[in-house]
């Protein structure tokens, strides 16, 4: 690219360090700062927080280094938006949804088997509904369009790159890439997502595993509308929603197959460690799971509109970091808040949740005039007393569960092999019992009774 | 004007990728995705670049609808001191947008395009505005080097990967590629500023007095090419061979992976020289 | 290779360039991550080479890695997977530069 002649403005641009390594600078904290609270990152988080603050009255930025909000996050396709009933009454007569998901099916996958669980429900398909297929470029953008609308201030094409601290230590705001590009608030709310540079800049990580986390990866398939509505018998805006155990040649994960209006999206999650050693790469997965016989009639002829990656903290309360400290909240996925427990995979309500735990919170200390520690207690608080933490605590034990060796490998081997033995009519040989079938297939798939056993009261007191 | 010099920069609202349905063909455009290309944004750059050695002003100008004010406040934060929006329905002819974004550019000394919009645009727009203005117009400019106010040299791309240099007196109109500049980064209190500031608002004038009228546009087809058919002679084998060119011997393609940059640049060279672009 | 044996194979394969293209990516200027190829060359694991799901990070001959930032999900894999402390510094694109989703 020819460089231009005449100099221009340097912008300094200073970057963010990998992980750990502290960057925060040191500044004269203002009497008057720019904003009360600034919010990193307009995910479901950030915009959540920020509009309940913005209501209240509080002077809030809402700092987003995509060129709109929304722009930079995706995910596997369901949203569970009850949480916003109080803040947006009736929001689903707004909310930019693809289709209401009715019809949700957990599959268990062998090379050449699946089982189905497949329940439908048409009272999802109403007001209050379940679950909606949206994508997030619209739902976020949405989403925080609200807290714009609310008073909030919008900052795009903007990001944070480090925490600004007081003389005494406190966080005072962050400093971004634009020129002049310091950020004061009496308080910071970090919203920034799987990565967080800032949680993890304030020392609130204490250490980082790759065992936490899993990549999705997924494509986003085009198809005509009454052909989607045809494969997944559908009718009007009813969407389906397809969580796969296995099926990913042993490493831990599973995938997922939603229906948008006029397309499906379908898709890996893959446990970084098993990946990291698996040397698969993550599209052949996904080709994988396209080639699988009960898959591939679905997806027969669709056409690749965009393919797509993002992370997932998966660990739950194992990996979750100190919510607060000295002048800031973290929130959202950045807070390991993503509910990944194998049936379930849960994050933006567990984001909006979060946000506006975070946001009440902000709005009671910064009246308070007590943004240290101890006066942002009310935010774990909150978050006890509703399902954020409450269904964190309850499921602790299901994301090891759940990418064990023996749920991932074994035991779909084992439950299809099961079912296939049940419903296979071999006369002229009799019946086999079920009883006596379930022993010589967990024989076969080297699985022992003692760990099922012991597995199946796992499940139990944490599913149960 | 006697004061100090205006620079207008004209900018276009296009969607910086348009989703093409992959099923109908139909183009479903997001404002979203809206925005100045990278040639508009150079334009910007330059016109800044001109106005801050000549003290001058710029004024920032785009005709289209009024989200296209989300671009201008871009523009404002970025140092231009005026933002005009001339309201003008999508898809009007060159001369139309021309001669509107002319009634606002009227004392301008220098204009700045980008050399054409990407929504398949002719690069029309600045010949006709130079034409309103009655000014000189330089287009594909790949440099400028601004010196006393008044006085320009340019760089021009011309065909075969020649350059020309040329001396421009205002008033004129130029238009520059994308990757001639890159646009400066606004600073934080100016696009915080920004939010707030007047975008101005003209009407558009009536499209009555064109000298040129499309009287009817085609869509956009690619020809059909008449080839030789295979010699009718030879068995179907052949013939099929000869259609596909399977057999036809040709040089694989050579793939060098290198982390060199020293390397890397040196084998690109020779491979142009073997090729004969280089001498 | 396939997990699956004989399956329907109607879908449209598209080669990894045609994956990309569909995604609408706004290059920066900067590069926002950077690989020290030096520290590669001793890595045993080159975890990274298959665990990038937009295939930026291509082995060399001689045992090195050559990285691209453009076509970057900013997703983290790559400094998560990687063993060698140092090998990958990993921060995000400028404000407004990097990857665009549409529809995901
Ligand atoms: C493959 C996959 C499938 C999933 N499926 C589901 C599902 O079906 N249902 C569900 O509910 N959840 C699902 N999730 C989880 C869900 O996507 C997340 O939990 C949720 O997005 C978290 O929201 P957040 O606001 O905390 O973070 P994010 O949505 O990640 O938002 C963070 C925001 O911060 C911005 N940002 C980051 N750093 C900076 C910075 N330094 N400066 C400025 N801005 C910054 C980002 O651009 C982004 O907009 C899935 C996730 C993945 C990856
Ligand atoms: S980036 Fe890390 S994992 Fe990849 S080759 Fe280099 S040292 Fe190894
Ligand atoms: S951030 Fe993700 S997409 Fe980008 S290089 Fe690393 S692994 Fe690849």
């Amino acid at each position: 690219m020819p460089e231009a002649t005449t100099p221009t403005v340097a912008p300094s641009r200073p970057s963010l360090a990998t992980a750990g390594r502290p960057r925060d600078a040191v500044v004269d904290a203002p009497a008057t700062p720019d904003f009360d609270l600034v919010v990193v990152g307009a995910g479901p988080a950030g915009a959540a927080a920020a509009l309940v603050a913005a209501r209240a009255g509080l002077r809030v930025c809402l700092l987003e280094r995509g060129p709109f909000p929304g722009a930079k996050n995706m995910y596997g396709g369901v949203i569970y938006a009850r949480i916003l009933d109080d803040l947006i009454p009736n929001w689903w007569d707004e909310a930019p949804v693809q289709r209401w998901v009715t019809r949700r099916a957990t599959v268990v996958l062998t090379e050449s088997q699946a089982l189905t669980i497949d329940f439908r429900s048409s009272a999802w398909g109403e007001p209050p509904y379940n679950g909606a297929t949206a994508f997030r470029p619209d739902f976020d953008a949405w989403l925080a369009g609200k807290a714009e609308a609310a008073g909030a201030t919008v900052v795009t094409s903007t990001t944070a790159t480090g925490l600004l601290r007081d003389g005494a230590g406190h966080i005072c705001g962050v400093r971004t890439d634009r020129p002049d590009g310091d950020l004061t608030a009496r308080l910071v709310v970090a919203c920034d997502g799987v990565n967080s540079f800032l949680a993890k800049q304030a020392g609130l990580y204490h250490h980082e595993d790759p065992k936490h986390f899993t990549l999705g990866a997924k494509e986003v398939l085009a198809l005509p509308r009454d052909e989607v509505e045809k494969r997944f018998v559908l009718s009007g805006r009813e969407g389906a929603d397809f969580e796969i155990i296995g099926g990913t040649r042993g490493i831990p994960g599973g995938g997922f197959i939603y229906t948008n209006l006029d397309s499906i999206a379908i898709g890996v999650v893959l446990g970084l460690d098993g990946l990291r050693k698996a040397k698969v790469r993550p599209e052949e997965l996904i080709a994988d799971l396209k080639r699988h016989p009960m898959i591939a009639p679905l997806v027969d002829g669709a056409q690749l509109q965009e393919y797509s990656a993002h992370l997932i903290p998966e660990a739950g309360l194992e990996m979750m970091p100190e919510l607060s400290t000295d002048g800031m909240l973290v929130a959202g996925d950045a807070a390991a808040m993503c509910l990944a427990a194998g049936i379930w995979l849960e994050g933006v309500n567990f984001a909006i949740g979060s946000g506006i735990a975070a946001g009440e919170t902000a709005v009671e200390a910064v009246r308070r005039g007590d943004v240290s520690d101890h006066g942002l207690a009310g935010y774990r608080r909150r978050l006890e007393s509703n399902f954020v933490l409450r269904d964190h605590t309850k499921l602790r034990r299901a994301p090891s569960l759940v990418m064990s060796e023996r749920v991932q490998q074994r035991y779909p081997q084992l439950t299809c092999d099961l079912v296939e033995a049940l419903f296979t009519v071999t006369n002229p040989e009799p019946k086999q019992g079920a009883f006596r079938a379930a022993r010589h297939h967990a024989k076969r798939s080297g699985v022992r009774l003692r760990d099922l056993a012991r597995d199946g009261w796992t499940a139990l007191r944490t599913y149960g | 004007m006697a004061g100090r010099p205006v620079v207008g920069v004209c900018l276009k609202w296009v969607d910086l990728r348009p989703d093409v349905d992959r099923l109908t063909g139909a183009v479903h455009r997001d404002e979203r995705f809206h925005g100045a290309s990278e040639a508009d944004q150079a334009a910007l750059e330059w016109a800044l670049r001109m106005a801050e050695a000549w003290d001058g002003e710029v004024v920032a100008v785009s005709a289209g609808p009024p989200a296209a004010e989300a671009l201008l406040r871009d523009c404002l934060a970025t140092g231009v001191h005026r933002a005009v929006r001339v309201d003008l329905a999508p898809g009007a002819p060159s001369e139309t947008v021309a001669s509107v974004l002319a009634d606002v550019l009227r004392d301008a000394a220098v204009v700045c395009c980008g050399d054409w919009s990407l929504d398949r645009g002719s690069g029309a727009v600045p010949a006709f505005l130079a034409g309103e203005l009655g000014a000189a117009q330089a287009l594909g400019l790949v440099r400028l080097e601004v010196g006393q106010p008044g006085s320009l040299v340019v760089t021009r791309r011309l065909d075969f990967g020649r350059r020309e240099r040329l001396g421009v007196r205002t008033p004129a109109v130029l238009s520059v590629e994308g990757a001639s500049a890159t646009l400066r980064r606004a600073s934080l209190a100016a696009v915080l500023a920004a939010r707030d500031a007047v975008v101005e608002v003209a009407g558009g004038r009536p499209a009555a007095q064109h000298r040129l009228r499309p009287v009817h546009v085609r869509p956009y087809r690619p020809r059909p090419q008449a080839r030789p058919g295979p010699d009718p002679a030879l068995d179907p084998r052949l013939r099929l061979l000869q259609l596909t060119g399977a057999a036809v011997e040709r040089t694989p393609p050579r793939t060098v992976v290198t982390d060199d940059a020293d390397e890397a640049a040196e084998l690109l060279l020779e491979q142009l020289r073997a090729w004969g672009y280089l001498t | 290779m396939s997990a699956y044996a004989g399956g329907m194979e109607r879908w449209s394969r598209v080669s990894f360039e045609d994956r990309m293209a569909t995604v609408d990516f706004r290059v920066g200027t900067r590069a926002h991550i950077t690989v020290d190829g030096d520290t590669c060359r001793g890595c045993t694991t080159k975890a990274c080479v298959t665990a990038c799901p937009a295939n930026l990070f291509v082995p060399t001959s001689d045992g090195g890695i050559v990285f691209n930032y453009e076509q970057c999900f900013e997703c983290g894999t790559c400094y998560l997977v990687c063993s060698n402390e140092g090998a990958i510094t990993w921060t995000y694109p400028d404000g407004g530069d990097g990857v665009v989703f549409h529809r995901s």
